[in-house]
Order: C-alpha cells, then sequence, then structure tokens
C-alpha cells in the first residue's frame, strides 16, 4: 500500500470518531430542546424540520465560527480595505489562535501517555506556567528590553510548568502514586494557588477586586504574524510547530526517545533492558509540564495580556482527547489541534449566535475518546449501520 | 549462588530496608515530639477553650479549658511514645493506626493555636465533620466495590456530579409536579442512583466488553459528565430556575439518642445521609469479609483466574459491582445538590470523587478504614468552616488546597504504603 493509502487508513477511524461524537452531540441538542419536543405530537413534521434546523443552525454557526466566510474572505482582499480583511480572516484566525496552546499542551500529553503516564494535569501545568510567567513579566518590568522579558517570562513559566508535572512523575517513580490522582488534585491546587497569587498587591490589577492581573501586554508581548488590528494570531503559533517537529525527533530518533517509548510500552521489559523506567517517567512528566507551561505563557503574554484565573479553561482536558485523537504522533496533534481550535472558536461563536452553550464541546470530547479508545465500537457502529448514518440525526 | 540462596539474600535484603525505614520514621517521631515541646514553650499562656452544645445548638453549653501549650506538650509527649515504641519494636510496629491516633491530639492543638485565644464550639465542627464525611464515605465504598471487584473506578467524581445534577433535575420536577416535598426527594435520590447505576455498567461495557483502558473509560465518564451537566445547567436550569430547585433534605433528630448530652447534638441530629453512611459501612463489611457473595467478590479482584476456574462468573460479578458502585455514587451524588447546596452548580463535586479514591486508599480497601478516613477529611472540611466563620488569618485558597493536598500525600503512600486487590485494573477473559 502507498503511502498516502496508510494515512487515509489511519485517518479513517479518527474522522468517524468526530463524526460519531457531533452526531451524538446533536442528538443532546434536539433532546434538551423542550419547546419544539413538545411540538412533537401536534406538528410531527414542524417540529423534525425545527429539530434538524436547530442544529443545522448551531452547527453552521460553529462552522462560521471557526472558518469565516469564503465568499466575504474573498471579497475583502479584492477590495484591499485593511480593515474588511482583519474582520474577514479574524475567525480563521483565532482558530489559530486556539489552536496554538492546544499543540503545546496536546504535546506534553503525548510525551506523557507514550511514557505510559495518563497525565491529566494540562490544566494545573498550563496555569502554573502562565503564573510564573506573568509573574516573571511584572518583575522585570522597565529594568530590561521587552524582548528578554518576553523570553525570561516565558523560560520560567516553562520551568514552572515543567516542575508542576515532575511532582507526579517524581511521585509515580518513587512512592507508585497513581499519576491520575496526583495530577487532577494537582489542577485544584494550582487553581487555588494561582488565586491566591492574584490577591496580591504584586500581581492583581489594582481598583478591580477581581482576581485578574496586572495587564501584560505594555511590557512584553509576542510579536504579531498578520499585522492587523483584531487579529491575535502571533509567532507561538510557529514555535508550537517547531516544537512539534523537536518533540518527534526526541520521540523517534533519539535514544532518550526510545527509553521514553519503552517505559510506555513494557514497564517490565525496560527495566529489564536496564533503563531507568523512574527516570523515564520524571522525564516524560517535567516535558509534558514544561510543554503545558510555554502553551500557557505565551498564551498569558500574547493572546490574552493578562492572567485569569480561568485561563486554561478545559484546555488541559481536550488536549486529552486530541492527543488520543492523533494517535500521540506529534504530527497528529498538529493537526488534531487545529480541529480543536476550530470546535473551540465555533463552539464559542455557537454559544453567541444560537445559544447553544460551549460545554457541550466537553461532551463531544469525552465521545471523542470514547470512540478512539474503542475502535471496535466505531467499527460496530459502520459496518452495520452505515447507510443509517443520517437517520441518526433526526432521532 | 543457587535460586534458593538468591531468594533468602533478597529477603534478607528487605528486612534490612525495613529495619532502617523503621528507625529512620521513630527518628522523624522523636523530632516531631521535639518540635512540639518548643513549639509549647511559647504558648504555654494562651489559653484554649472548647465548648460543646449540651442538648441543642445554642443552648446550655459544657466547657473543656486548657492551654495552647498544655495541648502541645500532650502532642509532644504522644509523639515521643509511639516514636519509643516504632524504635523497640522496629520493623513490625503497625505505625500507620497510631499515627491515626496521634493525628487527635495534633489536631486539637493546631486548632488551638490557629484560634489563638478564642472560644470554639466544637458540636458543630464534629456534627460538620460527619456530615461532609458522609458522600466522601458513600464515594469510597463505592471505589471499594468496584476495586475489590477488580475495576479501577475513576469515574466516580463524574458519577458524584451527574448524581447531583440528575437529583436536582428530577427533583425539582417531582416537586413541581405533585407539590410533596418527600416525593421530590424519593424520585430525585432514586433517579440519582439509577443514573450512576447506568454510569456504572457504560463503564463496565467499556472495560469488559471493549476493553478500553479502564483508567481511559473513566476518564470519559468524567470529562463527558462535566460537559453534559455544564451544558444543561446553562441551556436549561439557567433558563428555567423552577427546575433547579429541588427539595432540600433536613437534619433528622433520632428519638431518644438525639436527648443523650453532648453527644447527642454531635451524633444523632443528622442528615440522614449520615446515618445512611455508616448503616452501609457496617452492611458493606458484613457482606464483604462474611458472605459467600464478598468472597467471590475479592477473589474476581484478587486472582480472577483462580475464580473463574472453579465455576464464578467472574465479568458478571464485575458488572454488578460497577452497577453497585454507581448507585453509592450517585446517592452521594445527590447529597451535594439535595442536602448541601439545595441546588445544582456546575462542577460542584469539586474533585470529591478523586478524595473518595483516596479515602479508600488510606482506609486499604476495607470500609470501616475508609470511613475513618473520610472523618479526616471530612474534618479538615468542618474546621475549615470554623476558622473562617472566627476570622482566623489562614488563607481561604490555602484551606481549600489542604483536602487535596492530603490527598496526594495519601495517594503517595507517605503515610504507609498498603496494597489494593492484585487484578485491579487488568481486563480477564473469560473462557
Amino acid at each position: 500500500m502507498t503511502r498516502a493509502g496508510r494515512l487515509a487508513r489511519r485517518a479513517v477511524l479518527p474522522i468517524l470518531a468526530v463524526v460519531s461524537a457531533l452526531l451524538l452531540g446533536a442528538v443532546v441538542i434536539i433532546l434538551t430542546d423542550f419547546e419544539n419536543l413538545a411540538r412533537f405530537g401536534t406538528d410531527p413534521l414542524g417540529a423534525v424540520g425545527a429539530a434538524i434546523g436547530g442544529v443545522a443552525t448551531g452547527y453552521g454557526s460553529m462552522l462560521e465560527g471557526a472558518f469565516g466566510d469564503p465568499s466575504r474572505i474573498a471579497a475583502a482582499i479584492q477590495s484591499g480595505a485593511e480593515k474588511d480583511i482583519a474582520t474577514a480572516i479574524r475567525p480563521l484566525t483565532e482558530t489559530l489562535v486556539a489552536a496554538g496552546p492546544l499543540i503545546f499542551t496536546g504535546l506534553g500529553v503525548a510525551i506523557s501517555f507514550r511514557t505510559g503516564m495518563f497525565n491529566i494535569g494540562g490544566e494545573g501545568q498550563m496555569i502554573v506556567g502562565a503564573l510564573g510567567a506573568t509573574t516573571t513579566v511584572i518583575a522585570l518590568a522597565g529594568n530590561a528590553p521587552a524582548g528578554v522579558i518576553l523570553v525570561a517570562g516565558v523560560v520560567v513559566g516553562t520551568i514552572g510548568g515543567g516542575l508542576w508535572g515532575f511532582v507526579p512523575g517524581f511521585l509515580k517513580a518513587r512512592t507508585g502514586a497513581h499519576e491520575v490522582i496526583t495530577t487532577i488534585m494537582l489542577n485544584y491546587v494550582a487553581a487555588q494557588v494561582v488565586l491566591f497569587a492574584l490577591r496580591s498587591e504584586f500581581l492583581q490589577a489594582p481598583g478591580l477586586g477581581a482576581p485578574i492581573s496586572k495587564v501584560l501586554t505594555p511590557i512584553a508581548d509576542v510579536p504579531l504574524i498578520i499585522d492587523l488590528p483584531a487579529i491575535r494570531l502571533d509567532y507561538s503559533f510557529v514555535v508550537a510547530l517547531v516544537m512539534a517537529g523537536l518533540v518527534s525527533l526526541l520521540l523517534f530518533r533519539t535514544t532518550k526517545g526510545f527509553e521514553l517509548r519503552a517505559a510506555g510500552f513494557n514497564l517490565t521489559a525496560a527495566r529489564y533492558a536496564g533503563m531507568s523506567a523512574g527516570g523515564s517517567m520524571m522525564l516524560a512528566m517535567f516535558l509534558a509540564g514544561a510543554l503545558a507551561g510555554m502553551g500557557g505563557s505565551f498564551m498569558v503574554i500574547g493572546t490574552v495580556g493578562q492572567l485569569t484565573n480561568d485561563l486554561s479553561l478545559g484546555i488541559g482536558f481536550n488536549a486529552i482527547a486530541l492527543a488520543l485523537l492523533a494517535g500521540l504522533r506529534p504530527g497528529g496533534v498538529v493537526l488534531a489541534a487545529l480541529l480543536f481550535g476550530a470546535l473551540t472558536t465555533g463552539g464559542k461563536n455557537m454559544g453567541i449566535v444560537s445559544g447553544i452553550p460551549y460545554d457541550l464541546l466537553f461532551f463531544v470530547q469525552a465521545l471523542v475518546i470514547m470512540f478512539v479508545a474503542a475502535p471496535g465500537l466505531v467499527r460496530a457502529i459502520y459496518r452495520l449501520r452505515a447507510p443509517k448514518a443520517d437517520a441518526e440525526v433526526v432521532a | 549462588m543457587t535460586v534458593a540462596s538468591a531468594a533468602t539474600h533478597a529477603e534478607g535484603l528487605a528486612a534490612r530496608r525495613a529495619l532502617r525505614a523503621a528507625r529512620i520514621r521513630a527518628i522523624a517521631f522523636a523530632a516531631i515530639g521535639l518540635l512540639c515541646f518548643s513549639a509549647a514553650s511559647s504558648t504555654l499562656e494562651t489559653a484554649a477553650l472548647f465548648r460543646f452544645w449540651v442538648d441543642r445548638q445554642g443552648g446550655a453549653s459544657e466547657k473543656l479549658e486548657t492551654t495552647v501549650g498544655v495541648l502541645w506538650i500532650v502532642a509532644g509527649i504522644a509523639a515521643g511514645l509511639v516514636g519509643a515504641l516504632q524504635f523497640v519494636r522496629g520493623a513490625a510496629f503497625p505505625w500507620r493506626r497510631w499515627l491515626l491516633v496521634l493525628l487527635l491530639p495534633f489536631v486539637a492543638a493546631i486548632l488551638a493555636a490557629l484560634l489563638d485565644g478564642k472560644a470554639a464550639n466544637l458540636t458543630g465542627v464534629l456534627d460538620g465533620t460527619l456530615e461532609l464525611a458522609a458522600p466522601i464515605t458513600l464515594g469510597a465504598l463505592a471505589g471499594i466495590l468496584s476495586e475489590r471487584s477488580g475495576m479501577l473506578n475513576i469515574a466516580l467524581e463524574g458519577k458524584m456530579l451527574m448524581g447531583a445534577c440528575v437529583a436536582a433535575i428530577t427533583g425539582s420536577v417531582a416537586l413541581n409536579a405533585t407539590g410533596d416535598p418527600l416525593v421530590g426527594i424519593v424520585v430525585g435520590i432514586s433517579a440519582a442512583m439509577l443514573s450512576g447505576a447506568l454510569l456504572g455498567l457504560l463503564l463496565g461495557w467499556l472495560g469488559i466488553r471493549h476493553r478500553v483502558d479502564q483508567i481511559i473509560a473513566g476518564t470519559v465518564i468524567n470529562i463527558g459528565a462535566v460537559g453534559i451537566t455544564n451544558f444543561l445547567f446553562l441551556r436549561i436550569l439557567g433558563r428555567d430556575t423552577t427546575l433547579n430547585t429541588p427539595p432540600t433534605i433536613e437534619p433528622m433528630r433520632l428519638p431518644l439518642l438525639a436527648e443523650v448530652p453532648v453527644l447527642g447534638p454531635i451524633f444523632f441530629t443528622s442528615k440522614p445521609y449520615v446515618y445512611v453512611a455508616i448503616a452501609l459501612v457496617l452492611f458493606l463489611t458484613y457482606m464483604i469479609y462474611r458472605t459467600r457473595w464478598g468472597l467471590r467478590l475479592r477473589a474476581s479482584g484478587e486472582k480472577p483466574a483462580a475464580a473463574g476456574t472453579v465455576g464464578v462468573n467472574v465479568l458478571a460479578i464485575r458488572y454488578r459491582a460497577l452497577m453497585y458502585a454507581g448507585v453509592l455514587a450517585g446517592l452521594a451524588g445527590s447529597y451535594l445538590s439535595l442536602s448541601s447546596a439545595g441546588s445544582f452548580q456546575m462542577g460542584m463535586s469539586a474533585g470529591r470523587g478523586f478524595i473518595a479514591l483516596a479515602a479508600m486508599i488510606f482506609g486499604a480497601w476495607h470500609p470501616i478504614g475508609a470511613f475513618g478516613a473520610a472523618l479526616v477529611f471530612g474534618f479538615a472540611d468542618a474546621s475549615q468552616a470554623l476558622l473562617s466563620i472566627l476570622g482566623v488569618q489562614v488563607p481561604p485558597q490555602l484551606l481549600n488546597s489542604v483536602p487535596y493536598i492530603v490527598t496526594i500525600v495519601v495517594v503517595a503512600g507517605v503515610v504507609g504504603r498498603v496494597r489494593g486487590p492484585a487484578a485491579a485494573g487488568q481486563p480477564y477473559e473469560q473462557g
């Protein structure tokens, strides 16, 4: 089979997983539209139409929110007006903006999963990284050029996230403490730490009383790729792509990477081969935390510009779903992150336009994980009922 | 070296290592004792005043008066004694149990030190301890049931959250339809238990039938539950608040027992969940260790191949255990919305499912042990409320993270590693 054919075959299952998850999401949308459900008794045809219409509006607004309107983009580019171009391509660039942190965190999850560590701590690692970056930037304000502050902030944030990830790795290696429990507990602790820090005079934006930091943008900012008004896409996205390349090299072209994967593949065998399985766990968790922390740092310095306690909301969990969807391959992580970035920006637009809450996507992601983890399920559905896939939307 | 001598050599090594660990523990206990004495020297004059209500909240009270220094000295002596015992008895010393005994004087001393002379009403704290321990106990029992059968149950958190949401909605609907709070409560709790059972079966179906890694299957349920309950809250409950005003479960005075002075207001005027949790602890202890059913359950978790060989249907046992566990987790969830908060709020389980797992581990997979551990968590929660009411200067974020940090410490086995069911988490192929 050709290389392209293999790739296509490899993509079938993830695509079907996402499609099935979105279809089940549509079912939930329909079942929670009580006003329309009540119509089924009196006007069944109209109700079916409205149900399909409701889903179409919801998912349609999601598509438009994620990719924009192609004809409008073309018109804007022809007209050449800077402002028109910016508004037209904004959805597309926002998708990339959302994908950036997802790539960082997803790569981290992929490394840790490959090493056999089921790391659910992306949330915490990310926000601790963001806290480190914020503190560094505010501390250095006025004492160094903006570029130096940016680099220092990212470095401190990366190390901070790395250390936050290292703790569960260390505990697992030394005491056998299950990383699922420790990483989740550290997520809660991280949230409290950030809340505590954001109440300090040093970080908190004066006069608001809310847990929000001072604005970092005047002190340091990540340079933009496209310098247009209202476009937030910056060079952190390029860094994310570079990181994907580096992680790929590390995992598949170095001895260390082989040791990491060996520890995940068969711990006992790795130990008998004389590899330090504990060392691999700690290294993998440090790298995972560092990547998440780097994502958080770029996010807080670049796109968001200030630290809030809900900065990481859901990204750590999205990362799990997309890393599994990507088959834990760095290249796949980039593609899956683009997809999830589109879902995120689209989902927010769906919330604004059609009033269907964004949180539906968490449910969809859980289903994606389920379908990817249970390939038999997807095969069973589509081998037996492939022609009826459309009927499922109506049901 | 022959195989046999290699084995004895390894045994000798392990014994020496255990002895060294025991000595280190003894020194640590002694050091803690010394620290207590140094803390005592500066607090001998600070009053420590604990009050207990005699017959009901706000009525006559019984006082317990001493100084913080005295409490530190008591704690110090206790730590020293345990250290000495540990040193004499060596590796055989059951120090985990003694650690729990030590906890009492320490908590009293720390609490008194934090209160710094202010009087504290302990009846409320102890009553609150029991109440806050109830959902954690129920969750831990759910964990014990499933892990004893050989299924890891990371999904407790999601089942609790789902149970809380389902109980709030169905309870509200039933209350609105009948106007009878009791009907609302019964319907709400039943629906929550049903939702838990269904999620338990889903977990089993994914883990057993599709052989999905049990941790991943649990994560699916946890993330999915967050998604679906947030979605329902924002799309339905937020718009129509009549669907989120369930009947609330009030404390219940047990006849006669509630009249016992001092103890009555602590133990016998609690929410029904407390009584149910304690009853279930006793019931499950009996069921797991004294019945044929329990033996089969434990066999499925320890050595499923052996159980299968003598004709036990391991997979059926696992499915059922997960279903019962779901029922308990759903019940725990209903506590959150029907009893604690009075309505459903997004993410209201706040990690309690994982804390319950930590209680299960701390209690060595035994119902009574898990109940003891749940009490520790409940006390941490309840005293937190006390400190904030009294305006003690501890950052609330620090207090809020205590249960999570304790959970990490427990899971990391810093207080002694315990062994869980041998086959938990491993899929079993039934021949």
